[in-house]
């Protein structure tokens, strides 16, 4: 009796965590958009190149007060995706080059932040609200979606993402 | 050094009786609510009805319809959540009756100005409900709306799909003007909502306004950028009524 009680308050603490974390899981095989845009360093980065890794794309802006907050998580995550192929592509979502700059100088990401100063990437992937995440899986297939601020690197996200890197 | 002193204060004075003399409070009863509504009157033939949801502790709107009142645009703010007796969180906008709304909007049109509405956030929300009851009873047209930031998502956006809005989107034919931060992500959305609004044969222009977030006049960490756009509102507001107009007399 004790055993059930306690498997089902497992259960539940779970459900909990998984809601909290809000990863909306996409039916079908859903192909990721074409995702062409340039580093602060002018560097090209095409989506397509990362075929074979798993992928958060995410849109984002400096001043979106989630994606402040989430960030340093997202830099803890690079290390516990450990041997999964992983890359992130953070978009950011129609500022200057001059605002983004000063932003990244604070906040220091360890991942690659893309500049779309015209908001072409933002029609093309219907992005309405930052930040909006989109889990890619090695074939170039978008896997989850996730609208809000999250800890990137808690465990149950991280076994998630690394079940999509073993598809 | 005295003298300063006192023209100063002769200055703040004039300019706090100017004030005080604009605004007049009227009650409209209706049905279901009795309806406290500031108004500040003007002699122009342009009435602006506002819908700010705030308690009647709107500071910046205040000034601004002061400022619209000196240039001959009529303002009215009813103050609906004091007069339905609730609290100022979003879920309290459902608890406002269509028919007060109406009810209000009937009292400013037998002014016989032409009646724009105007509101911000997810207060926008009222304006297109009364606005669509309002024509669904047969009533004229209205001359237009200022949608400031509107927030009118059904849910939370899911990414990468089409949002789904509020049932009174693309429910009225009445010209709209939709202003956006744009430091906001909703200004990416304007394009998808101005679509969602045209579908009832509503007209609708949509404008950002730069270096601003949403809710900009409300904030009490505005920058300078904000300040300024706070400060200049009335201008803003003019200029969209000028749009509006030009909606109304192409038609």
């Amino acid at each position: 009796m004790i055993k059930r009680l306690l498997v089902t308050v497992i259960l539940i603490s779970m459900s909990g965590i998984l809601q909290a974390a809000n990863l909306k899981a996409v039916d079908g095989k859903v192909a990721a958009p074409s995702l062409v845009l340039q580093d602060l360093q002018g560097k090209q980065h095409d989506l397509k190149d990362y075929k074979g890794k798993v992928v958060l794309v995410q849109f984002w802006a400096t001043y979106c007060a989630p994606c402040r907050k989430e960030m340093p998580s997202m830099n803890k995550m690079i290390k516990a995706m450990g041997d999964v192929p992983f890359k992130i592509l953070a978009v950011d979502m129609g500022e200057t080059k001059e605002e983004v700059e000063q932003f990244v100088s604070e906040v220091k990401p360890k991942f690659t932040v893309l500049m779309d100063e015209d908001g072409k990437s933002i029609a093309d992937w219907r992005v309405f609200a930052a930040p909006s995440n989109f889990i890619i899986d090695p074939q170039g297939n978008i896997r989850y979606t996730l609208f809000g601020g999250v800890e990137w690197d808690s465990a149950e996200l991280i076994e998630k993402l690394k079940a999509v890197g073993q598809i | 050094m005295t003298t300063l002193k006192i023209i100063l204060t002769g200055l703040v004075l004039f300019s706090m009786s100017l004030a005080l003399h604009a605004k007049e409070i009227r009650t409209i009863e209706t049905d279901e609510a009795d309806v406290e509504v500031r108004i500040f009157p003007a002699d122009g033939n342009v009435l602006l009805l506002g819908f700010p949801c705030d308690e009647g502790k709107s500071i910046a709107e205040e000034k601004t319809a002061n400022s619209l009142a000196n240039d001959g645009i009529e303002v009215w703010m009813p103050d609906l959540l004091s007069g339905f007796m609730l609290p100022k969180v979003r879920s309290s906008l459902v608890e406002i009756s269509t028919d007060t709304l109406t009810a209000i909007i009937e009292e400013a049109s037998k002014t016989g100005k032409q009646v724009f509405l105007i509101a911000s956030g997810p207060d926008t929300e009222l304006i297109l409900r009364a606005a669509s009851q309002w024509e669904a009873d047969g009533n004229k047209l209205l001359s237009g709306a200022i949608l400031m930031f509107p927030r009118l998502f059904k849910e939370e956006p899911v990414p990468g799909k089409v949002p789904e809005y509020i049932d009174a989107v693309g429910e009225t034919k009445l010209p709209i003007m939709l202003l956006e931060g744009g430091r906001t992500p909703n200004r990416w959305g304007l394009k998808t909502l101005s679509e969602a609004l045209q579908k009832s044969g509503s007209k609708v222009t949509s404008k950002v306004i730069p270096k601003v977030r949403g809710y900009f006049f409300k904030r009490q960490d505005a920058n300078r950028s904000e300040d300024v756009v706070t400060s200049q509102m009335a201008g803003l507001i003019k200029v969209s009524i000028f749009y509006l107009e030009g909606k109304n007399i192409h038609d």
